[in-house]
């Protein structure tokens, strides 16, 4: 393999690590306020990449043509409308099953995930094929002995780690993180502090879903094509990549989703036929780390919860 | 229409009328666990409740700050009807509660767990000001402001605790059992910051086992056994009564 495709494999393998900790890190907010897992987590992201592909026609359609303010727009409208989404879950959902089983609350989340999907494959016009997604980032490329860098890869990748940061610096440096955290770790002391227990789960459930909705967003500008059935895949990897990160830790998150991509990259270089078998060798990979290390890389004890 | 009358002359009274707690009924799972419980917490004023284990003074508290609410009966404060308010707007009526095993958030950092106790309060000043007051009240906690609260020893945790509640600067606070666990010399100093707290304005309900230091320190007191209040009085009257002993060892 020569240094070109080397690098194109590290670009595309830093892309999908961004994006599944983005995922991950949604996971492992749920997760840490409520002890729930929420399964319709990817759905929300599927539909934010929809809703921004729709906002992208919509404006077509009133004549906004310059592709700085269609990219904002996108993004502005498809974050806001699934923190939205998520707070909705969050409260018609997830909050009314409280004190019942976590499998029932992961079981009904599947359902509402599938219900979404289903919903863009019957209602969005012609819903089951794949749309393109427009080139909203500039094409600028630089090419180094044959690999060429794009722009628009290391703008996406700036902009995810950019969205993670901030998630961390709200978590750790804000009154609303201080609220999230007391919440994850005592929600009835917290209740005690004065702070609302249901405005903060719906608003960490408008975070996370905002920060899906932008990695789906992310993954359109990155592929050009996005499809109903996305969100699919993405919050089973996204999930493995909390998991096996250490569900309840942001770093573990992280971790995890980066992890995960460098498996399916090597997967994909090392392997004959890799590109077919990299998911599965990835899926191997990380069944074999939760075998041996249950509470994940990133122990809950030894971190601090969400 | 008499019935607004009668309304609007106990509001006349209600500013200064502190927590007025009228035949509240309690339950977990069927058991009555309070059962026409009666009492009044006057402002300024350090009120106590005795009892024996499982008397029923911590669901008294939890009653009050709507954690297991009341099924029956009335909870008011200044006026206000509190019995079914969700816990965080009890809390913002002016309550604060120091509970029962310090819950001290155990991952967040001592400094972290003091702002959780002024979370209502919006002013960054005041918050600054009020930590400057708990770290000047117990210096151990300003040395250890980084350290993650779990890490703390016990007797640290209940300042962590009492701090976290002097944070939010109530004009009610509710104590339960601070000194729960604590060596005698702890437990000397615990009553003499309540003392303190109670100094600067607070009005305070305390639950404690230390019958003759609590009933030092208080203004007044009731006594809680089996769900019910068996003697009430001033800290003297209550000093000198049987049931007092009774309720303890009877
Ligand atoms: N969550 C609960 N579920 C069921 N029963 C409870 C619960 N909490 C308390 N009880 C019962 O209610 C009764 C009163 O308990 P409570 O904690 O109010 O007593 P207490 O007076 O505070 O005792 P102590 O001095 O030991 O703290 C006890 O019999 C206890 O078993
Ligand atoms: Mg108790």
């Amino acid at each position: 393999m020569d240094i070109a495709q080397l690098g194109q494999y590290v670009v595309n393998g830093m892309m999908l690590g961004i994006i599944y900790a983005m995922v991950a890190v949604g996971f492992t907010l749920f997760f840490g306020v409520l002890d729930v897992i929420k399964f319709s987590h990817g759905d929300v992201l599927m539909l934010g990449a929809f809703t921004g592909y729709a906002v992208y026609l919509g404006l077509g359609a009133l004549g906004i043509e310059a592709s700085w303010l269609q990219l904002a727009l996108v993004v502005i409208a498809s974050v806001l409308a699934m923190a939205g989404v998520g707070a909705l879950i969050a409260r018609f959902v997830v909050l009314p099953l409280r004190g019942a089983p976590a499998f029932n609350t992961l079981l009904i989340t599947l359902m509402t995930g599938m219900v979404l999907r289903e919903c863009v494959r019957l209602f969005f016009p012609a819903g089951s094929n794949p749309k393109p997604f427009p080139r909203l980032l500039p094409d600028t490329q630089w090419a180094f002995d044959g690999f060429a860098l794009r722009l628009d890869s290391v703008l996406l990748f700036a902009a995810g780690c950019a969205a993670i940061a901030g998630v961390h610096l709200l978590i750790n440096h804000t009154r609303l993180g201080l609220a999230i955290r007391a919440v994850a770790q005592d929600s009835e002391t917290a209740r005690v502090m004065g702070i609302g227990f249901e405005s903060i789960v719906l608003l960490t459930f408008a975070l996370g879903s905002g920060l899906a909705a932008l990695a789906g967003v992310m993954n359109g500008l990155y592929y050009n094509e996005i499809n109903f059935g996305m969100g699919l895949l993405l919050a089973v990897i996204g999930f493995s990549a909390a998991i096996v990160g250490g569900l309840g830790s942001i770093y573990g998150a992280i971790l995890g989703g980066f992890l995960f991509a460098a498996l399916q990259t090597l997967g994909a270089v090392a392997l004959p036929f890799g590109s077919a078998y990299k998911d599965v060798f990835a899926f191997a990979v990380v069944i074999l780390i939760i075998a041996i290390k249950p509470t994940g890389l990133i122990a809950e004890r030894s971190s601090e919860r969400v | 229409m008499s019935a607004k009358i009668i309304d609007f002359a106990s509001a006349a009274t209600a500013a200064s009328d502190g927590l007025v707690i009228e035949g509240i009924h309690t339950t977990y799972d069927r058991v009555d666990v309070l059962t026409g419980v009666s009492l009044r917490v006057l402002p300024g004023q350090i009120t106590c409740i005795l009892g024996a284990n499982g008397a029923g003074k911590s669901t008294l508290i939890r009653s009050i700050l709507g954690l297991t609410p009341a099924y029956r009966g009335r909870i008011r404060f200044n006026g206000e009807d509190i019995t079914r308010l969700p816990t965080h707007r009890i809390v913002s009526r002016g309550i604060a509660c120091i509970p029962e095993g310090r819950k001290v958030f155990a991952k967040l950092s001592v400094e972290e767990n003091l702002r959780a106790g002024a979370y209502l309060e919006p002013s960054a000043r005041e918050i600054a000001h009020r930590l400057e007051h708990v770290y000047a009240v117990f210096p151990r906690l300003a040395e250890r402001a980084g350290q993650l609260a779990g890490t703390m020893s016990g007797g640290e945790q209940a300042m962590v605790s009492i701090g976290r509640g002097m944070m939010a600067a109530p004009q009610l606070l509710i104590i339960d059992e601070p000194s729960l666990g604590l060596s005698p010399l702890y437990v000397k100093e615990n009553f003499a910051v309540i003392e303190r707290l109670h100094s600067f304005g607070s009005t305070v309900l305390l639950v404690e086992q230390n019958v003759h230091q609590t009933l030092a320190i208080a203004h007044r007191g009731y006594v809680l056994a089996q769900g019910h209040v068996v003697a009430e009085g001033s800290a003297r009257e209550l000093a000198d009564n049987p049931r007092v002993k009774e309720a303890y060892f009877g």
